[in-house]
């Protein structure tokens, strides 16, 4: 390795350290100047206090676990059902789990509205009607990352054989699938609901047409229009959620790279 | 001169010893194999002489050139791949083709070399197509011809067939061989499977943990091993453990058994001193002049065209091969026999 | 003896006649519930858009929406769009692909290279409303950097430049497409044999030789694709526009939006259309992701 190509490439994560750090420097600094004159955690402080927050927050967190857990009975058994039975259509399954991405959140709350909000559904009149139209919509984007997390943990193990195994030991099919096969994918599913909840978190687009400031990601939009301090202590705030998650999931994951098409955007 | 010099070659990995003080002398258009188990230093060894390791001691001369520290593209070396490592961008002909669009050849000169080249391989139909719609053969056959093609001074092969079916291995090795002799290019080949090492090479370096044990022709490699890993690395060997009686004239003892030994064996005694015989010189049944034992038959294996008996010589296990036939009459498990082996047959570990 | 034989294989095909037929009808009812979600919640709401994309106000069928998708406002929308979706993709797809290559094959620590994997993991999920605030707080009027730049005499906002315009969003947009690149590019990086340099070499060709003829022609569908799935990536986001700009900046997904809200374009039908107009953008750019990542596994499968 010439000492010229290790040269630029030092250069180059440089740069790109730069771009990474240099944007949540000035967030959390900024952040720092509520009390004039002097570094303190007075917008943290602020935000903490404010009971908009804590609803708000909690109000993601229970519709984030809700995605994750009908995702995951959604896609679980189905994935496995495939591997097992109709290896035929796992290119329409794969087809399918990428649709998210060509129907952006923007276009898909916009036709979720026609559909839901009229007859014979009215969905959005009661706030149960309406949450449960949010998760619906958020298992919809965040099908990606949770069908190629239990298509890969599934990948790893025989399917078939634990199944014909379990079944000559007189196991129905709940017994197979919840005390058999679940836990040999917990990583792998573990890992697809953390990434689930991150995006569900700080999600705004179908959030914020469907459910306004009850979510977090309105809430966090309506804290920058009016308080810049408060709006930035968030943006940090944030940040080290979405780290959490993440770090989470690369502890549970340890050197496979996951890729996400959709997000937060 | 010798044409291809490897003079005291050491190697370290940081603290981890990777090969140390190699010698070897190649003649011009000579076949050597470097045999040996894996992580005994024959890969890295290879390396060097293509450049793409450093050797921390020693000397790589060639045709009197010294070429050690020489970067990998300067070298005029070709080398197989044991991934065969075609470039999946481009079709057969232009992976051959590359070397010589490197040296800026004129093109209908490459496309007349490359020809000739894949004709000696017998793929000249395939030309057009690309490695994916290959198989593992016919891939290998395009990594000989695409480090042929520059007519390159020596001829690295790194375990070439040891990816492949088994039938095609035999197949592809006798190619190998062919082509080699008719090219006349010295080589050196890699491999860790002695029945390819035997039946291709001029000569084998057996190698074991970064060192040479021996270097011989297969023929002496085979019947006058000067070491124990050499003697047991290499095809069935029975070692039985004797006591000595008189090492001057040869004569041992097993059990209550006494033998008797060609006293002209080099090979230093141990503390435990072992009978060294391979199977096939062991013979069923009393041969006058020939040492006479007492055994007890325990399994009899029916290998095809080898059948093995597995025998109780005073409790220590003894391997004796006879070729098949039809009419062959074997003994009965548990009984016992008398085998016979010459003294000039075995020798003392 | 040879009774009990055929005796045994003759019960066993009662047994097998005896099983309900056909199995497979029951194979197909344990991926109806998923199917069933798929239908209600994608294409239920798409073909819902789609029919109305083809109504007029009162009601009939018609293509007029679709055509009124070239109205110049419109255009020029999808102008800005496609812009500033090509050039976060392009400049997000150098920086990602150099750093990616730094830290494969650029002779960096190897700690170095999970460290960047896990922050792009993170930085690619960072988007939307707190990434606008922290772009703010970077380069916005009384930014850091842009303070810092003043204090070093250069003033950003006077000569010109500004965050809530098409090069400020551009950049902010940045922040999450080259992460996204360093993760689809690392593992194509990562399938660079190195033997294929190794034995580019030992025929004589030098480090530029080997990239220009061997990886560059080898990883070229991989970047593409990946350069595509940054495009739609940027085409679809909303978020982080709206609320670095507050929709000053026309961008299609922007429009759908106001148009959620209000008929701001006095034509439902229209609003549907920009809609599906989307839906076919997307298409288009996975659709060519999908036959270039062909391309490529086939290479790389040998």
């Amino acid at each position: 390795m010439s000492k010229r190509n290790v040269l630029w490439s030092w250069f180059w994560m440089f740069l790109g350290g730069l771009y990474f750090f240099l944007p949540l420097l000035a967030t959390f600094e900024f952040s720092l100047k509520a009390r004039k004159g002097v570094y303190s955690f007075l917008a943290y402080e602020r935000v903490f206090a404010d009971p908009l927050f804590l609803r708000t927050f909690i109000f993601s967190l229970e519709m984030a676990v809700f995605t994750a857990l009908a995702g995951i009975l959604l896609i679980f058994p189905t994935v496995y059902w495939i591997r097992l039975k109709l290896p035929q259509l796992r290119g329409l399954i794969e087809f399918v789990s990428m649709l998210p991405f060509v129907v952006p959140a923007i276009v898909l709350v916009f036709g979720l509205i026609r559909v839901f909000s009229g007859a014979p559904f009215f969905l959005t009149n009661t706030f149960t009607g309406t949450n449960v139209l949010l998760v619906a919509a958020y298992v919809v984007l965040t099908m990606p990352y949770l069908y190629r997390s239990i298509d890969t943990g599934l990948q790893a193990i025989d399917v078939r054989t634990l199944t014909e195994a379990a079944q000559s030991l007189g196991a129905g099919w709940g017994t197979i699938l919840f005390r058999v096969i679940l836990p040999n994918v917990r990583v792998s599913i573990l890992s697809g609901s953390f990434l689930a909840v991150a995006t569900v978190m700080g999600e705004f687009t179908i959030a914020s047409f469907l459910v306004g400031i009850r979510a977090f990601g309105p809430y966090m939009s309506l804290v920058g229009q009016n308080k810049t301090y408060e709006s930035s202590s968030l943006a940090i705030i944030s940040f080290a959620l979405t780290w959490a998650f993440i770090g989470l999931i690369q502890l549970l994951n340890r050197g496979r790279v996951q890729t996400q098409i959709a997000g937060a955007h | 001169m010798t044409y291809l010099l490897l003079s005291n070659l050491s190697k370290y990995y940081g603290n981890t010893l990777a090969v140390e003080n190699f010698n070897l002398e190649v003649e011009r258009g000579e076949f050597v194999s470097f045999l040996g188990p894996s992580g005994c230093g024959k890969t890295t060894t290879l390396r060097m002489v293509a450049g793409f390791e450093v050797p921390d001691q020693g000397k790589i001369l060639l045709e009197g050139e010294d070429i050690t520290l020489l970067p990998p593209n300067q070298r005029m070396v070709g080398m197989v791949f044991q991934s065969y490592a075609l470039f999946p961008n481009m079709s057969v002909a232009d992976n051959v083709a590359f070397g010589l669009s490197v040296r800026k050849m004129p093109a209908d000169q490459i496309r007349q070399r490359v020809s000739e080249i894949l004709k000696i391989v017998q793929l000249e139909e395939l030309q057009k197509r690309y490695p994916y719609q290959l198989s593992g053969g016919q891939q290998q056959r395009v990594a000989l011809a695409r480090a042929l093609a520059i007519r390159p001074r020596v001829l690295l092969l790194d375990e070439p067939l040891s990816a492949l079916d088994a039938k095609i291995r035999v197949e592809l090795r006798a190619e190998i061989r062919r082509i080699q002799q008719e090219l006349k290019i010295t080589t050196i080949y890699v491999t860790h499977d002695q029945e390819e090492a035997l039946s291709l090479s001029d000569r084998i370096v057996v190698m074991n943990k970064g060192r040479i044990e021996q270097i011989g022709t297969p023929f002496e490699i085979y019947n006058y091993p000067q070491t124990e890993f050499v003697a047991s690395f290499i095809g069935q060997l029975n070692l039985i453990p004797v006591q000595v009686v008189d090492r001057e004239r040869g004569a041992y003892r097993i059990g209550e058994q006494t033998i008797q030994i060609e006293h002209s064996q080099r090979i230093p005694l141990s503390d435990q001193p072992k009978l060294a015989i391979r199977p096939e010189e062991v013979k069923l049944g009393k041969v006058d002049g020939w040492n006479q034992l007492t055994a007890q038959v325990r399994q009899i294996s029916f290998l095809g065209a080898i059948v093995r008996i597995w025998l109780e010589l005073e409790g220590v296990p003894l391997l004796l091969d006879v070729f098949n036939e039809r009419k062959l009459e074997l003994p009965k498990v548990n009984e016992k026999v008398t085998i016979s082996f010459p003294y000039h047959a075995c020798w003392v570990l | 003896m040879s009774n009990r034989l055929t005796q045994n294989s003759s019960n066993q095909r009662d047994a097998r006649d005896a099983r309900p037929v056909p199995s497979s009808l029951l194979n197909w009812l344990g991926v109806l519930p998923f199917f069933l979600f798929i239908f209600l919640f994608v294409f239920l709401p798409s073909f819902s858009l789609v029919s109305g994309s083809f109504q007029d106000r009162q009601g009939n069928f018609t293509f007029q929406n679709y055509l009124d998708l070239f109205s110049p406002s419109i255009l020029s929308a999808y102008w800005v769009t496609i812009r500033i979706s090509l050039a976060s993709a392009v400049g997000g797809g150098i920086l990602g692909f150099f750093m990616a290559y730094a830290v494969t094959l650029g002779g960096l620590p190897k700690g170095l290279r999970n460290a960047l994997l896990t922050f792009s993991g993170v930085a690619s999920n960072f988007a939307g409303v707190p990434l606008a605030f922290a772009f703010i707080a970077t380069l916005g009027r009384t930014g850091m950097v842009t303070v810092l730049l003043k204090m070093a005499g250069f003033d950003l906002y006077d000569r010109g430049f500004s965050l809530y315009s098409f090069w400020g969003l551009t950049l902010t947009y940045l922040y999450f497409q080259f992460p996204l690149m360093i993760l689809i590019i690392t593992p194509a990086l990562d399938g660079l044999k190195r033997e294929w340099r190794e034995a580019a070499e030992n025929l004589g060709a030098s480090s530029w030789t080997y990239w220009r003829r061997v990886a560059l022609p080898v990883l070229t569908p991989s970047i593409l694709g990946a350069m595509i799935l940054l495009f739609g990536n940027a085409f679809g986001a909303y978020a982080t526009a709206l609320s670095l700009t507050g929709g000053f900046i026309n961008l299609i997904t922007i429009l759908i939006g106001s148009q959620i809200k209000g008929d701001v374009l006095q034509n439902t039908g229209l609003g549907y259309a920009l809609a599906i107009g989307m839906v076919i953008v997307m298409a288009g750019a996975i659709t060519i992701y999908y036959f270039l990542r062909r391309r490529s596994e086939r290479w790389l499968r040998v």
